[in-house]
């Protein structure tokens, strides 16, 4: 799997380094059987068969749970400094009268921010009205 | 806020349709897992709809995953992936990018997904999930359909090969009339009833008769009533012993009361008199009666020379016939209530009596070991 290299590389390199990063990912293959990513090995057997991925190795599976894990991870908390910003500007305009409630929660709106810049575009309906004229004013109404 | 969000469709295809929806379990677990992740990243608390969703999203990423490393598996010619398909799939499925990304040519275990993937797994502590879950989904044994020649049948038609899995039952889509043998039963039972009716009855009768015909004395005289009467109705008088003159020795006959040669046993004894005993008014009634009505009114002014005993039996005996014997006026002249005994009596016809009979063995099943 290992293609000719048309640019030349540092000769000392090439050999090892090679060797380094197949050894590299052998030894993260064999420390993931240690690992017990979040998600749960069955589940994740579940949705891979529903994809069409076949594969018996157990270190795979491992390592596609942590690669969702690893995103996930990312995802939140990106989310979470969107919600620990919107608490600081909070506090900042209503000042230290008022203690802003410090939990944290995921909130659709920080989720959908978090994602766009995943490519993900979640759009949340705040609420919904009984007919598309209700409350109709295209003035005030966001689209 | 509500509990709307990305995921209406399948919240809807549960609450609206009642009925659980195909990936449930999936996505409950797939919610918990992302929960969890997200509570380790910082936070402590998390809206329905934007959990539903993200862990929506999650699990739409690791499907495309897998589905990007099939088909660089299917590319290479193989169909079962290794860890360089899913390494590629990674690079594809990347949002922000990695070191290395742009040079094509280097090995694929130097991209730097590898190096972020191994950072990692060597920083982010390790979270087990907290359940044990079985392998899902469950697979169940199919049933299937024999074909012809398993079942040893030929097929209807010609054009039906004998390999083909067999026709379904012709009481799955006719209807045919259910098979009813309820009415021989009936029948039968009813036969059985009856028997038994008779079976029991047959010993009461045999009895009645006994009594009848043995009388107060003992001794085997005529069925009939009438031409016993008067005899019996002496006999009856005389056997009070309270008003008996005491009976010198010698002097006159003493009737010796052999008692009938009926089956049963001693203790039976004062049952079986009281039962005689229930019998005289009715016979006394008799005779008073009919010889009413053959001397007009002479016996009803007739006083007879011996007061005739007023005799009470209290008895803590059960019930033999129904009348309550624990106190029976027992006076020839009354004629009324014992007249309505006795046509009481007289009126019962055999299956009446059968019937009565029957009833009371049931009540008190232990009356029926003395017939």
């Amino acid at each position: 799997m290992n293609y000719q290299h048309p640019q030349p590389q540092p000769p000392q390199q090439s050999g090892e380094g090679k060797h380094d990063d197949d050894a590299s990912v052998t030894e993260f293959l064999a420390s993931l059987l240690e690992y017990t990513p979040t998600i749960p090995d069955e589940l994740v057997e579940h949705y891979l068969g529903k994809s069409g991925f076949q594969c018996p190795d157990v270190r795979l599976i491992r390592l596609v749970a942590v690669a969702t894990q690893k995103f996930v991870a990312e995802v939140a908390s990106d989310a979470l400094q969107h919600c620990k910003a919107r608490q600081a500007s909070i506090v900042k305009d209503k000042g230290n009268k008022q203690q802003k409630d410090k939990r944290l929660i995921l909130t659709m709106d920080d989720l959908s921010k978090a994602l766009h810049e995943y490519g993900v575009n979640v759009k949340h309906q705040e609420y919904y009205a009984d007919s598309p004229s209700t409350g109709l004013d295209p003035t005030t109404r966001e689209e | 806020m509500n509990n709307v969000g990305a995921n209406t469709h399948r919240n809807n295809n549960r609450t609206q349709a009642g009925r659980p929806a195909v990936d449930d379990f999936g996505f409950a677990v797939s919610r918990i897992a992302v929960g969890r992740i997200c509570e380790t990243v910082g936070f402590e608390s998390f809206r329905d709809s934007a959990l539903n969703s993200f862990a929506d999203i999650a699990f739409r990423y690791l499907r495309d995953l897998g589905k990007a490393a099939g088909f660089y598996a299917n590319l290479a010619g193989r169909t079962e992936c290794n860890v360089f398909d899913i390494l590629r799939a990674l690079e594809d499925l990347n949002f922000q990018g990695f070191s290395g990304a742009s040079v094509v040519s280097n090995c694929i275990t130097s991209s730097g997904m590898v190096r972020e993937i191994m950072e990692y797994v060597e920083t982010a502590e390790e979270i087990p999930f907290a359940y044990q879950l079985p392998r899902f989904p469950v697979s169940r044994e199919r049933r299937m359909v024999p074909c012809f020649d398993h079942m040893g049948e030929t097929p209807p038609a010609n054009h039906i090969p004998s390999w083909l899995p067999t026709l379904p039952d012709p009481h799955t889509y006719r209807q045919s009339p259910p098979w009813n043998d309820r009415k021989s039963d009936l029948r039968a039972v009813k036969l059985e009833q009856v028997r038994q009716r008779r079976k029991t009855e047959r010993p009461l009768l045999n009895l009645q008769q006994r009594l009848s015909t043995y009388g107060p004395v003992g001794r085997p005289t005529n069925s009939d009533y009438v031409p016993a009467e008067n005899a019996q109705g002496t006999q009856v008088v005389e056997r009070n012993p309270f008003l008996v003159s005491p009976l010198v020795a010698g002097d006159t006959d003493i009737s010796v009361v052999n008692p009938p040669d009926l089956p049963w046993g001693g203790p039976m004894n004062d049952n079986r008199v009281s039962v005689f005993e229930a019998f005289t008014p009715a016979i006394e009634a008799v005779r008073d009666r009919l010889s009413d009505e053959a001397n007009g009114d002479g016996m009803c002014k007739v006083l007879p020379e011996k007061r005739p005993a007023v005799q009470f039996k209290f008895k803590l005996s059960k019930k033999v016939l129904g009348h309550s014997l624990d106190l029976v006026l027992r006076d020839g002249n009354l004629g009324k209530p014992v007249s309505v005994i006795v046509h009481e009596e007289e009126r019962n016809d055999k299956m009446g009596r059968a019937e009565y009979i029957l009833r009371q063995s049931t009540e008190n099943p232990q009356e029926l070991t003395q017939f």
